[in-house]
């Protein structure tokens, strides 16, 4: 004879959500938004080296938030489906929504089936070409997956940044002003982020296949002067 | 494919390679001899401001199999990998090896060096010479970021690498190249002289081994040749390459074909 008590599944979901919820807000938030030429990457990071963003493929970024080795294993992963993918089709072939979705699936099963969820939300962003348009994917701890149609926000206070953000901006801006917006929506009214905790990342074409840059610490605060 | 999660006491690190093999995105080695056109000469010569590859463009199996074979290509923008030995398994090669130098980079933010890029190729070479007869030898030559300095480094047929201060050749006309530039080769050559120095081992390697493709003024087909300096990898016009030998080719005319014991 087993001793489980019995647990209704919403209370089981629920607690496992809020679980989830939990460790995501104790962790500093991202916003990506998509600009006139390419897609932009911040986040709040007081860490230099600890990347919350990153290149997975020529046109495909990765962000994360939450749980460091919990979404860093996630990135690695993504970079390896990235460069297998690539070597077994071509290049082309490489498409950031099949990466979402097996995003989506691995985090959802580690909701329901996994020993505790997952404390992350991630985003996979894609630069469009001629074949392929311009995404932001977000996914929840969940594993629900939205395809974000302008810009996206990662971590607890996500509701709040978002409203702040989606005032500010209606239509698509040059990179200067997109990345203002996207600063003054993370720091809100009451607070300025100083250039060395952000980390900035961007999809642009620059003329090479690889599409994916980080900027520096003078580059943020001469974009945002 | 799925999503490629490894627990960490089986992760296989920022090695494309060893992931690639765990995943058996890699070619399986299969001992039947069979045959498949072979790819030819190569030489990298040092100079003072970096490095210059010349490369022939012929893949030769019993007959000729391609004439426009590219044995040399940027693996990053500060190295050159150039391939002979089985075409098939050397165009595998420089694709293994430029996606693994760049997987690294995303996988740790961090540039792999050039004694690493060198070292990590080493395995590679060894599995596929020692579990194949479909031999593959390359080349590598790059820039030194961390030292300032080009570097060549070569390998022998089991995969051990050993690092060239001056010159090294690969493919079966490496021995009429290898003479050439023995005879020509100085500690302070200078950029032009490197290329003319290239170019005349190159066109050396043509005449005499018959797998080798020369200069070819009727196709206006020329040897591929690169530079990798502090400005990164560049590849010459194919103009400037053909005036280059067609300077050699004239001289070696008008003295009847002879080099006349001079390096001409």
């Amino acid at each position: 004879m087993s001793n489980y008590f019995y647990v209704a599944p919403e209370q089981l979901i629920k607690d496992r959500a809020e679980f989830a919820q939990k460790g995501i807000a104790r962790g500093r938030s991202i916003v990506a938004a998509i600009y006139d030429v390419g897609v932009v990457m911040v986040a709040e990071n007081p860490s230099a080296s600890l990347n919350k963003i990153s290149e997975i493929y020529d046109r495909i970024a990765f962000a994360g938030v939450g749980k460091y080795n919990e979404f860093d294993r996630l990135r690695e992963a993504g970079i390896r489906w990235a460069d297998g993918t690539g070597f077994t089709y071509s290049r082309g072939d490489v498409d950031a929504r099949a990466l979402a979705n097996y995003y989506a699936q691995h985090v959802g099963d580690m909701f329901t089936e996994g020993p505790k969820p997952l404390e992350i939300e991630i985003l996979v962003a894609q630069l469009g070409n001629k074949i392929r348009p311009t995404k932001l994917y977000r996914i929840a701890y969940e594993g629900t997956i939205s395809d974000e149609p302008r810009f996206a926000v990662l971590g607890g206070d996500a509701e709040t940044i978002k409203g702040r953000f989606a005032a500010s901006e209606d239509e698509l801006e040059p990179l200067a002003t997109t990345l203002k917006n996207a600063v003054a929506a993370l720091a809100g009214p009451d607070r300025v982020i100083p250039p060395s905790e952000l980390e900035v990342g961007l999809l642009e074409d620059r003329g090479s296949r690889r599409t994916f840059t980080r900027l520096s610490d003078e580059e943020v605060s001469e974009l945002l002067r | 494919m799925g999503l490629p999660l490894y627990s960490a006491h089986d992760d296989p690190g920022p090695s494309f390679f060893r992931y690639a093999d765990a995943a058996g995105l890699t070619t399986s080695h299969d001992p039947e001899v069979v045959t498949s056109p072979h790819a030819t000469t190569v030489i990298a010569v040092r100079y003072v401001g970096g490095v210059v590859m010349v490369g022939d463009r012929q893949a030769t199996g019993s007959y000729i199999a391609s004439r426009d074979v590219r044995k040399i290509e940027a693996a990053d923008r500060f190295t050159a990998i150039a391939i002979s030995g089985t075409a098939a398994r050397g165009i595998e090669f420089i694709r293994m090896a430029q996606l693994s130098f760049e997987h690294y980079e995303k996988m740790t933010d961090a540039v792999l060096s050039l004694e690493g890029k060198a070292n990590y190729l080493s395995p590679i070479i060894q599995r596929n010479n020692l579990t194949s007869p479909l031999v593959v030898l390359p080349l590598l030559a790059g820039w030194d970021l961390n030292h300032q300095v080009g570097r060549i480094f070569e390998y022998d047929g089991a995969g051990g690498c050993y690092e060239r201060l001056d010159f090294a050749t690969i493919g079966s006309g490496s021995p009429f190249a290898e003479n050439t530039l023995r005879l020509g080769f100085r500690g302070d050559l200078d950029l032009e002289d490197a290329l003319d120095l290239g170019a005349l081992a190159l066109y050396e390697a043509g005449d005499n081994d018959p797998s080798t493709g020369g200069p070819d003024f009727v196709r206006n087909l020329f040897p591929m040749m690169v530079t990798i300096n502090a400005a990164g990898f560049q590849e010459l016009a194919n103009d400037d390459v053909a005036s280059r030998f067609r300077v050699i080719n004239e001289r070696r005319t008008q003295s009847g074909g002879i080099a006349g014991g001079s390096l001409r």
